[in-house]
């Protein structure tokens, strides 16, 4: 067979002898999703991976009792417009959606043109811009930072009323180079105060988007080295123009989904995956899910968990029905309320989700998940011992760390945890204790 | 450098040397010698809090240059009458809600640092505030900050407690990030407690003690993600132990304001008074970015500084612990000099800092940048922000500035020698 992918970091990952895993099945959903059941491991392992990563890339119809449910929760955020009701919506999406990939996406839309109902306080205007990133979730880019320029919760999160002829106001013009396109460094303050007058005039009038003519600057502007009587598209179409913008994109994608921090080289074969589908992240996405690169040993257990991460993947794997509130506030807490990113710059992740005050709610986000039903109920604990024939603490250790670690059980730290499920004084007190403290390890914070 | 060098010699020479031992490990010696320094700080017990503005405070406003016309012209709405300048000397005075300032000002417990900034100025909020953190204008290396390097090279905060603590924010302030030390953060001083797990005393006991072991267990691979979390999970187990015990004694010798910055320098008080050893606090005041209708929101915030600093020394005062606590305080940038035509005032460049405390040499240091030789239309920097990081690490602090800062920062003469 002749090779038809160079031998790159994104060229299709190699199962070789050994076959696709249960553990490399767990990869996939752990990234490409808000994390994994037990069920949805074992499915995903019996598909095979090309199956799997169809299903994850290739709309999927969903179930019409999702659809009623989703729709009942989206009436209700419009009726109350409290955030906390948006966010309920949205929670139940990502945790109930046959597209899960689809959610990870239209997150990282929104921490990328990062809008806040702080400012905004406007529940319609919050969901149609969620809208707008669903429908491009896995689309075109380039489509979406010239709609995102005329959305209207953007216009009044970056002042665009305020940006008139005579007195340009650089905050759009300034983000969608910095934080939406280019990245610091690609840019120089001459061409955001260029960028500004191009913009003007891109106003907002009873919730949408209007062009006051008789505030635009039709002048002559140079931006980044062109220059013309430009609008805000055409300062757009030179963003994307630039070599900065797949490369900031693709270090979006890099970080999210596959290593914290990539490498030149390998930032730029995904720019050039980007460049060559024209900013339709689709072929992108399936290209990098399936690569080497991905599967690779560096990049497994190698990303810190944001909250959505680990609230509603501890969900997914250990509660029967999870309850959309408490949910939200206690992301809140963890620092991750959707609809309401702490600035423009959106949620910088990594490290800087860990603080001690964070771990320390994460640890006590375990306690209440092991002892209360505060966020749904926990999964019938004994039918798994019976199931999975947890006769021992080792099983019961082993069991438990395949479903929740990204990593494989360290040794020193399995015979720490079996000595302490050994003292346990009945089998549902095991259980819950193994859980407590596989959520509060380190390792949990990874996946 | 004699003054320098003297103060290493005393506070070093006795109980810092005497304390590190002859049981120092291999790491820690490299440390002290990488320094440069045979024992290290802070024999003295000197603290230093660091209170940051938030959003780029109207420098310019704060302390205001009400002898120069240009000023007036520039800000025809904005600018504070002369005869309200609470006036330092016969160029400059301080803003008419900085009364408890000028109180302080009065009592030789304010240097005030003029033309603070650096070159290049960054006017986008978050990279200037992540160049004041990381002290790198030219580099986006954000792998720590300026307090972080200097804990590094400090044996005893290598050996882990609490040395440095941030308070009122859920994330770590760049600044005390670190690769090798890891620092507490704590956003609420009640909600800061571990739940106990499930089962009964006992088992939650078992339960607490195998989670300490389990995070101390050294990960294959230092440096990386996993190394990082078990540090951090190490830490908070410690300070949640450790805040639990101190908070219980303390009682406020004064009378705070009731408000967010007075409230959080108010439990830093309480938690030097509990002796945890903590030499570096760090706390957050928000809301400068003062776009338009800047002057009611200003003057609230500056009240709010004045008044919290002012009860916050105080306070320490009456627990005979103000000699050893000096406050900094600093915004990622000033704003322009020209006011805007929203009432308020746009990103600008070169600001002043505030040192005040017992310790710090009074007065007014520096002239006021010139309101007519601008950087597009913002005022120049004379003094580099990390000329006084320097006084602060070097002459407050006890640590060596060069390894944290790079060579060529002289220290800004407004620490007590």
């Amino acid at each position: 067979m002749i090779p038809t992918v160079s031998a790159g970091p994104l060229a299709p990952h190699d199962f070789g002898p050994a076959g696709w895993s249960p553990a490399d099945a767990a990869h996939l959903l752990r990234r490409s999703q808000y994390g994994a059941s037990a069920l949805e491991i074992n499915r995903a392992h019996k598909a095979g991976p090309l199956a799997t990563l169809e299903r994850l890339c290739v709309p999927q119809p969903e179930e019409p009792q999702f659809e009623r449910e989703s729709a009942l929760l989206r009436q209700t955020a419009l009726d109350t417009g409290s955030t906390t009701n948006l966010q309920a919506w949205w929670l139940h999406r990502m945790l109930h959606s046959a597209n899960p990939l689809v959610e990870k996406m239209t997150f990282l839309w929104h921490n990328l043109f990062a809008t806040s109902n702080d400012k905004v306080k406007d529940a319609a205007l919050m969901l149609a811009q969620n809208d707008l990133f669903r429908a491009q979730a896995l689309g075109d880019y380039a489509k979406l930072l010239h709609q995102i320029a005329r959305d209207p919760a953007m216009l009044i999160w970056l002042d665009g009323n305020a940006n008139r002829r005579r007195h340009p106001n650089e905050n759009f013009a300034r983000e969608v180079m910095e934080l939406f396109s280019l990245g610091v460094g690609n840019y120089t303050e001459k061409d955001i105060q260029e960028a500004a007058r191009c913009f003007t005039g891109w106003h907002m009038r009873d919730g949408e988007f209007w062009f006051n003519d008789i505030q635009h600057d039709t002048g002559s502007k140079t931006v980044l080295g062109s220059t013309g009587k430009f609008d805000g598209d055409a300062v757009i179409d030179i963003c994307l123009n630039q070599p900065a913008c797949p490369r900031f994109i693709a270090i979006r994608l890099l970080k999210t989904f596959v290593l914290p921090e990539p490498d030149s080289k390998t930032i730029q074969a995904v720019a050039d995956s980007i460049t060559k589908n024209k900013f339709i992240l689709r072929p992108v996405l399936r290209e990098l899910l399936a690569s080497r690169l991905f599967f690779s040993p560096q990049t497994r257990a190698a990303i810190i968990k944001s909250p959505l991460d680990l609230v509603l993947g501890t969900q997914r794997a250990l509660v029967s029905a999870p309850r959309l509130e408490p949910t939200a506030k206690c992301l809140d807490d963890l620092g991750q309320a959707l609809f309401m990113p702490p600035t423009v710059k959106g949620w910088e992740g990594g490290r800087l989700w860990i603080s001690s005050t964070t771990y320390l709610l994460r640890a006590n986000f375990a306690t209440e998940i092991s002892t209360q039903p505060k966020y749904g109920p926990l999964i019938d604990l004994d039918a798994q011992s019976r199931q999975h024939q947890l006769d021992t603490p080792a099983q019961a250790v082993d069991h438990y760390a395949r479903l929740l670690l990204a990593a494989e059980l360290d040794a020193k730290l399995k015979t720490r945890l079996v000595s302490l499920a050994s003292s346990a004084d009945s089998p549902d007190n095991r259980d819950r204790g193994l859980l407590h403290l596989l959520l509060a390890l380190p390792e949990y914070q990874l996946m | 450098m004699a003054g320098n060098r003297r103060i290493f010699l005393t506070r070093c020479g006795t109980a810092g040397v005497a304390s590190v031992g002859v049981s120092m490990p291999g790491i820690w010696r490299s440390a002290v010698n990488a320094a440069g320094l045979l024992g290290m700080p802070n024999t003295k017990g000197r603290v230093l809090v660091v209170v940051e503005m938030a959003g780029g405070n109207d420098g310019l406003n704060t302390v205001i240059p009400f002898a120069d016309d240009t000023y007036y012209k520039a800000r025809p709405v904005l600018a504070v009458p002369k005869d309200r300048v609470l006036k330092l000397n016969s160029a400059v005075g301080l803003h008419p809600k900085l009364g408890d300032l000028r109180t302080l000002f009065d009592d030789s417990q304010v240097a005030v640092i003029q033309g603070v900034g650096y070159p290049k100025p960054d006017r986008s909020h978050f990279r200037s505030m992540d160049i004041w953190h990381t002290a790198r204008p030219e580099s986006v290396d954000l792998r720590d900050g300026w307090l972080g390097r200097a804990l590094e090279r400090d044996p005893k905060a290598l050996a882990g407690g609490v040395p440095a603590l941030a308070l009122g924010s859920e994330k770590l302030p760049l600044a005390l990030l670190s690769g090798r030390v890891n620092v507490p953060n704590v956003q609420s001083m009640d909600a800061y407690k571990l739940l106990p797990g499930p089962g009964d005393q006992s088992a939650q006991a078992r339960a607490k003690q195998t989670l300490r072991e389990v995070v101390a267990l050294k990960a294959t691979e230092a440096g990386g993600e996993l190394d990082f979390l078990r540090r951090t999970a190490d830490v908070t187990l410690t300070s949640v132990d450790r805040l639990g015990e101190v908070a219980k004694a303390y009682k406020s010798g004064a009378t705070y304001p009731e408000t967010g910055l007075a409230r959080k320098l108010q439990v830093v008080a309480r938690l030097i008074a509990g002796d945890m050893g903590t030499q570096i606090f760090y706390v957050s005041l928000g809301g400068f970015d003062t776009h338009s209708r800047q002057q009611p929101v200003h003057e609230l915030l500056l009240a709010e500084l004045s008044g919290a600093i002012a009860a916050f020394l105080k306070d320490l005062k009456s627990h005979k612990l103000a000699d050893r606590v000096m406050v900094a305080t600093f915004s990622e940038f000033g704003r322009r000099v020209v006011e805007n035509g929203s009432l308020g005032t746009d990103h600008g460049a070169a600001s002043q800092m505030f040192c005040i405390g017992p310790g710090v040499k009074p007065g007014v240091t520096g002239a006021h940048p010139s309101l007519t030789d601008l950087v597009d239309g913002d005022l120049k920097h004379h003094t580099d922000f990390r000329q006084v990081y320097a006084a602060l690490l070097q002459n407050w602090l006890g640590y060596p500035a060069e390894p944290v800062l790079g060579k060529g920062f002289q220290p800004v003469d407004c620490v007590k020698m």
